[in-house]
């Protein structure tokens, strides 16, 4: 297998090159809730060279907002969301792995999702797209990895829903994971998680300007309210630390005169927000109406809120009883939204039902968000690169 | 931790045979459990040496990573909060290493090790050690060594427990010692004389009578 130097830890500078992403049709598929969704198209990008043995796949699992452009620089110039990651000597290694990713289901990046046109009306699915559940994430995933012609994957990882969906995978298709390492997760999303989630929606729901989907025809997403960008402005508090807010905006003002207040809320009455932090959730909120499909975030976060392993399958025990996978669990200290104690409760479980586990809990002070930001990435790159090493 | 390092003052010699001695405890082939496994220094030689399935606990961020590295099995878990997660007798050896009298809760932990597994390996130092006693008749303060660098007002070494003190022990949780190796100046020894004041370090198999 070639390989090249290894890089200590990178930084997202597209070392990986010009991408594409790809799609692969399918028939369809029968859902948890036993709708039949079909036809089915998956968008996905692959990375590196599958070996002879095709042993060394590497399937990566976005989170809420993410795609499949995972790494690399796409025809538009942008860089993979997980660029800092994966590349050339980075932490998983594309000279040595063969690394996938893909969409997921309900997205609105290419994989079939509310977005899609739905053959039975010939306009887009919208609101009425079937609910999905994690497990119906992954199962398009598996038919993906078949696709491929990949038995046996070397690594699943993800964060987020990506971790999530990492321990779908490892309990659902134990034959066909070595290793899962899921970042950042939780068995079981908790109330406090819904909560956030249903206000997410809200946000949309109350929008006058967001569409239903049968007045809705073609696909702009500029056309689209404010209600998706408040429900991202919501999220990004809740991946944020309270520590991160305090070192990265503290009380900063755009204002500089008058003492940096402005006493007005503006003309009309139309507040641009004075904060720094409002101007970055602003930012967030605004760019994220852009690239991103507001039923593709009903549909994604009512998967998210769904997602409980225990009511499943009776007890978390029960739910790991096959897996047979290599795990790694990692969790970061100021992450307040999926805590620690939630990580810690699958470890339980994989350890009582004699799992292979390893557990990390990261002293980072980035929040939920710690796998993604590039000061995080140092640990974590050696952390997977180290994992996906000792995997056999 | 334990950033302030005061100056050294009482003679006493490192563990590195002890790794030796824990190794040759341990039957190839088995599962061992290391709480305050380090970066995976004594796992690692346990699966090159004896091809053992092993899996460690640790605290401390950088020392975790390092055994992930390694391709060590790890959790970061903190030994105080229980070891209620492994279930019973799920290794054939515990090992304590260096870390008993660091812990806030000695006796749970110990107890604990006897259920998870049917023989516990535990290492100490020796605060009985005549060297460390000299230091607290002549000079009057608490010894400084160099395996146990810090001051007494912060120190990790929050337990001096002697020899005699942890037989004492394990009689009263009612397990057994099977085995006892002393180290002085690097050597092992299992026929010490007068091991409580000769000892630098203490070293027991122990398991549930």
């Amino acid at each position: 297998m070639p390989t090249g130097p290894i890089k200590e830890y990178a930084d997202s500078d597209g070392l990986y090159g010009r991408v594409d992403t790809q799609c692969a049709d399918f028939e369809g598929i029968t859902l948890e809730s036993g709708v039949f969704l079909g036809p089915l198209r998956v968008a996905y990008e692959t990375y590196g060279t599958l070996s002879p043995e095709r042993d060394n796949a590497v399937l990566i699992l976005h989170a809420l907002s993410g795609d499949a452009h995972v790494a690399g620089i796409d025809p538009n110039g942008k860089l993979g969301w997980w660029d800092a990651m994966i590349g050339p000597g980075k932490g998983i290694d594309t000279n040595k792995y063969f690394v996938i990713c893909s969409n997921c289901l309900g997205g609105c990046k290419g994989t079939t999702g509310p977005p899609s046109v739905n053959p039975a009306t010939g306009k887009p699915y919208g609101r009425s797209f079937p609910l999905i559940t994690m497990g119906d994430m992954v199962d398009v995933q598996a038919m993906l990895v078949r696709h491929l012609g990949i038995e046996k994957l070397h690594n699943v990882v993800g964060g987020s829903m990506g971790g999530m969906q990492a321990l779908e995978w490892a309990l659902r298709y134990p034959e066909a994971v070595r290793s899962a390492v899921v970042i950042a997760a939780t068995a079981r999303l908790s109330p406090q998680g819904i909560a956030f989630n249903w206000v997410g929606r809200n946000a949309i729901y109350c929008d006058p300007a967001s569409a239903t989907a049968d007045e809705k025809h073609s696909h702009v997403y500029q056309k689209m309210g404010r209600g998706l960008a408040v429900a991202r402005m919501i999220g990004h508090i809740t991946y944020l630390s309270e520590e991160t807010m305090e070192a990265k905006f503290g009380r900063q003002r755009k204002l500089k005169d008058m003492n940096g207040i402005s006493y007005s809320l503006g003309e009309n009455g139309e507040e641009a927000g004075e904060f720094e932090v409002e101007s970055y959730l602003e930012h967030q909120g605004s760019s994220f109406m852009r690239r991103f499909d507001e039923d593709s975030y009903v549909i994604i976060t009512k998967a998210i809120d769904y997602y409980d392993l225990e009511w499943t399958y009776g007890s978390l025990a029960n739910a790991f009883q096959n897996i047979s996978a290599k795990m790694l669990i990692m969790s970061f200290s100021s992450d307040w939204l999926y805590p620690t104690v939630m990580s810690l409760a699958i470890v339980r479980a994989l350890m009582a039902t004699k799992k292979d586990v390893s557990f990390v809990e990261l002293d980072l002070p980035y929040g939920h968000d710690s796998f993604l930001v590039n000061a995080g990435i140092p640990s974590v790159t050696r952390i997977l690169r180290g994992f996906l090493n000792g995997v056999r | 931790m334990c950033a302030e390092v005061v100056e050294i003052r009482t003679p006493f010699h490192q563990f590195e045979v002890g790794f030796n001695v824990i190794i040759d405890l341990i039957t190839p082939g088995t599962r061992v459990l290391d709480l305050g496994c380090g970066s995976g220094t004594l796992l690692q030689r346990l699966r090159d040496e004896k091809d053992v399935e092993g899996c460690g606990v640790e605290l401390d961020q950088d020392k975790v990573i390092r055994c992930i590295e390694r391709g060590i099995r790890v959790l970061t878990l903190d030994l105080d909060e229980g070891l209620e997660a492994f279930p019973d007798l799920s290794y054939e050896y515990v090992v304590l290493s260096r870390t008993l009298q660091q812990l806030m809760y000695p006796d749970r932990v110990v107890r604990e090790m006897l259920r998870v597994a049917s023989k516990s390996i535990i290492t100490f130092p020796n605060f009985g050690y005549w060297r460390i006693v000299l230091e607290y008749v002549f000079t009057g303060r608490s010894p400084v060594c160099e395996t146990h660098p810090h001051p007494w007002f912060n120190t990790p070494d929050i337990h001096r427990l002697t020899i005699k003190d942890f037989r004492e022990f394990v009689r009263k949780i009612g397990a057994k010692i099977e085995k006892e190796i002393h180290i002085i100046n690097n050597v092992p020894s299992n026929s010490t004389f007068w091991p409580n004041r000769r000892a630098e370090w203490g070293c027991f198999l122990i398991s549930s009578a």
